[in-house]
Formats: C-alpha cells, sequence, structure tokens
C-alpha cells in the first residue's frame, strides 16, 4: 500500500515535469514565432524607407528607425538596414529644410517685390510721351526698357479689331517714338512674359 | 443649248464676283488702313520738325533721320523749294534731312497742318494700296538775334503705298499693313 503511494507520487511528479517541459518547449517555439514576424516587419519597414516606398511621414519614420535600433534584435542584415535607413532619413530631412529655407527666401522675395512701388508699362507710356526734355524720356525710356527680356521684344500694334497690324517694331523703337511723337494713343492688349517676368511680346491696341 | 450656255454664263460671273469680293476689304479695315497711313505723315511732321531743331542733340536728330529712312520707299525723293527761286530741287530722304540739319538759321520752326487724302488709297492690280495725301507746311527760320529771316509755305503732295504683308513672329502669322512714303512733291510755295 505504501509502495502504492510512492508509485503514484513519482507518477505525479514524472507527469508534472513532462507536462511542464512541453508548455516551455511551445513556449519557447511561439516566442521564436513572434520574433521571427517582428524581425520580417521591422526589415520591411526599413526597405520601405530606404526605397521611399514607406507611407509614413519623416518624422514617423525617425521614429520607427528609433523603435527597431532599440529592439532587442540581433540581426546582422537588420543593422545594416539600420544605418542605410538611418542615412536616408538624414539626406531626407536636409532636403527638406532646404526646401522649406529656399520657400521662405522665395516668401520674403515676393513680399518685398510686392511692397517695392512698381510703375506700370502703361504708366511708362504716358511719363515718355509727357517727358519734359530729351534727357529725362530717355531716362524713363531705360526705366521702361527694364520690364522687358531684350529692348529687342517684339511690339505689335492692331490697328483694329480685324486681326490687322501695323508694321510690327521693338519696344527700344517703340519707346522712342513715344518720345518723338509725344502721345501715348495706345494700351496694352496682351503681353507675354518669360520665366523671370520680362516682357518678351506685347501687343497694343489703340486706347 | 441655251440653258446650258446660261448656266455657264452665270457660272462664270458667279466666279468673277467671288473674287473680286475675296479682294475686296470691309469699309471699316479700310478706314482702319486710311487713319493708318495718315498717321504716318502725321509722325513724318514730327520727325522733320525734332531733325530741323537746333535744340535737337546730334545723336537724336540721327536715330530720328533713320526712322524717316524706314518711312519712305527706298528711292523716294522729297522736293525743297523756295521763294528765291523757281527751281525745285529733289533729295534723297537722307541728304534732304541732312541739309534741314544744316540750314544756316539759329532757329528754325517748321509746322504742318491741314494734313488730308486728296487722293484716297486704291487698291491696284498687283494688292497695293496707293493714295496720295497733301499737306501744307510754314517754315521759319530765325537769325541769332531770334528775327524772323525767312518764311514760307508749301503745299506739297505725298504718294503712299500701302501693302499687305505677313511674317512669322513666336510662331504666329502675323498679317500687317506696311505702309511705304513715296515722293514728296513740292505743289506751290508762298509767303
Amino acid at each position: 500500500m505504501r509502495n502504492i503511494g510512492k508509485v503514484l507520487f513519482v507518477s505525479l511528479i514524472a507527469l508534472f515535469l513532462i507536462g511542464g517541459t512541453s508548455s516551455c518547449n511551445s513556449k519557447k517555439k511561439m516566442l521564436k514565432q513572434e520574433y521571427e514576424m517582428k524581425l520580417q516587419q521591422a526589415k520591411d519597414d526599413l526597405n520601405a524607407i530606404i526605397n521611399d516606398q514607406s507611407d509614413l511621414t519623416l518624422d514617423q519614420q525617425i521614429a520607427r528607425i528609433e523603435e527597431i535600433s532599440n529592439g532587442d534584435f540581433n540581426d546582422p542584415e537588420l543593422n545594416e538596414l539600420i544605418e542605410y535607413a538611418k542615412l536616408y532619413v538624414k539626406l531626407a530631412e536636409e532636403e527638406k529644410l532646404k526646401e522649406e529655407r529656399r520657400a521662405e527666401e522665395e516668401r520674403l522675395r515676393m513680399e518685398e517685390l510686392n511692397n517695392i512701388p512698381k510703375t506700370s508699362l502703361e504708366d511708362y507710356f504716358g511719363k515718355i510721351a509727357g517727358a519734359s526734355s530729351i534727357s529725362s524720356a530717355n531716362s524713363l525710356i531705360n526705366e521702361a526698357l527694364e520690364l522687358f527680356a531684350s529692348p529687342d521684344a517684339i511690339v505689335l500694334i492692331r490697328i483694329n479689331s480685324f486681326g490687322d497690324y501695323d508694321r510690327p517694331t521693338t519696344a527700344v523703337e517703340y519707346l522712342n517714338y513715344l518720345k518723338d511723337s509725344k502721345e501715348a494713343k495706345m494700351r496694352i492688349y496682351e503681353a507675354k512674359y518669360d520665366d523671370n517676368n520680362k516682357i518678351t511680346e506685347l501687343e497694343l491696341i489703340k486706347k | 443649248m441655251k440653258r446650258i450656255f446660261l448656266a455657264v454664263l452665270m457660272g462664270v460671273f458667279m466666279l468673277a464676283s467671288t473674287e473680286v469680293k475675296a479682294q475686296d476689304i470691309s469699309p471699316e479695315r479700310k478706314q482702319a488702313i486710311d487713319s493708318l497711313a495718315l498717321e504716318k505723315v502725321r509722325d513724318l511732321s514730327k520727325y522733320i520738325k525734332i531733325v530741323g531743331s537746333k535744340d535737337t542733340p546730334w545723336s537724336e536728330a540721327n536715330r530720328v533721320i533713320e526712322r524717316v529712312e524706314e518711312l519712305f520707299a527706298p528711292d523716294a525723293e522729297i522736293g525743297v523749294s523756295s521763294l528765291s527761286s523757281q527751281k525745285i530741287n529733289y533729295y534723297s530722304v537722307r541728304k534732304y534731312l541732312e541739309r534741314l540739319m544744316r540750314l544756316n538759321y539759329d532757329k528754325v520752326e517748321i509746322e504742318w497742318y491741314n494734313i488730308e487724302y486728296v487722293s484716297d488709297l486704291q487698291r491696284q492690280p498687283d494688292g497695293t494700296y496707293v493714295g496720295v495725301i497733301t499737306i501744307f507746311q510754314t517754315f521759319k527760320g530765325y537769325d541769332k538775334e531770334g528775327r524772323l529771316v525767312y518764311k514760307d509755305t508749301t503745299k506739297k503732295d505725298i504718294t503712299i503705298y500701302v501693302k499687305r504683308k505677313e511674317t512669322q513672329i513666336g510662331g504666329r502669322l502675323i498679317g500687317f499693313w506696311d505702309v511705304l512714303l513715296g515722293d514728296m512733291r513740292v505743289k506751290e510755295t508762298t509767303h
């Protein structure tokens, strides 16, 4: 009877030990699977960042790289990807800063331009025609020419609304004509500009 | 047979009238061309005044001479008369203007007035419109004391040629009317 008790006790111990080992093994297996999944996800995320295919913002990308770096991974390939990703976001950050600086400079330039009181080309027409002397007319002509891409920019003069024109002339010749004739009878019908906002072609029509 | 002949005749007539219509321009367009030519003569009057003025710097006068040359047909001549002579001399445009610049007065005043068509622009078979504009010019020459030493009034006729031309600008075909002044003939000179 005493032996039966011993046998039962030993069996119980054995069962417990066997059960315990089996549970530990599956737990380890589960942990390993989870690790593999997290590792793969980390690699995928880093590859997406490096290949510029990530949906995350730059700040989110930085946070994700940080999170992966602090993760308890021990994978040489992942470590290499982390370095690449860090380099990528560093460059992207620099580019973003440059872009912001450019935008700010452009904003300031536009603000400055808008604050400068400008004389419109039509104002120049009137001023040149009404200039009190040849020298003042000439300096106004030089100022007005600054609005053109070139003194030889084409000037077309419409003589009616049927598509008839006078002989084509140039900016410098037309401005001198205003000085000689002392009359500004034309207004701007259309103007074409280049990338520097300078007039490349001007079309005039009678006021 | 008679019907066929009539139909052919009608066809020829219709074709001919289409041709005439294609050559004609509307009265509104014609008026714009008339005004353009008249404007060129008015411009000439201003240019002559600038070149003749003793106050005009030499460089400005030369620039204006070039503009005036562009206004005229290449072989055009300008007549010059004087109260002291019956003879009328004709000069090339440049020669006329250079003489005008060098006139031996201390001050010169030139005024043009009554600028108008004496012969309307008429379409020629080659498509050129030709007309005649008359002008009256008063010339006054002063000495260094400011005394008027010479004055005359001359009636002059200027032949006008207007031709439709085309040019390519920025990939666009622009049709323009090229106005050229022809000979400027002296009709009469009075005090």
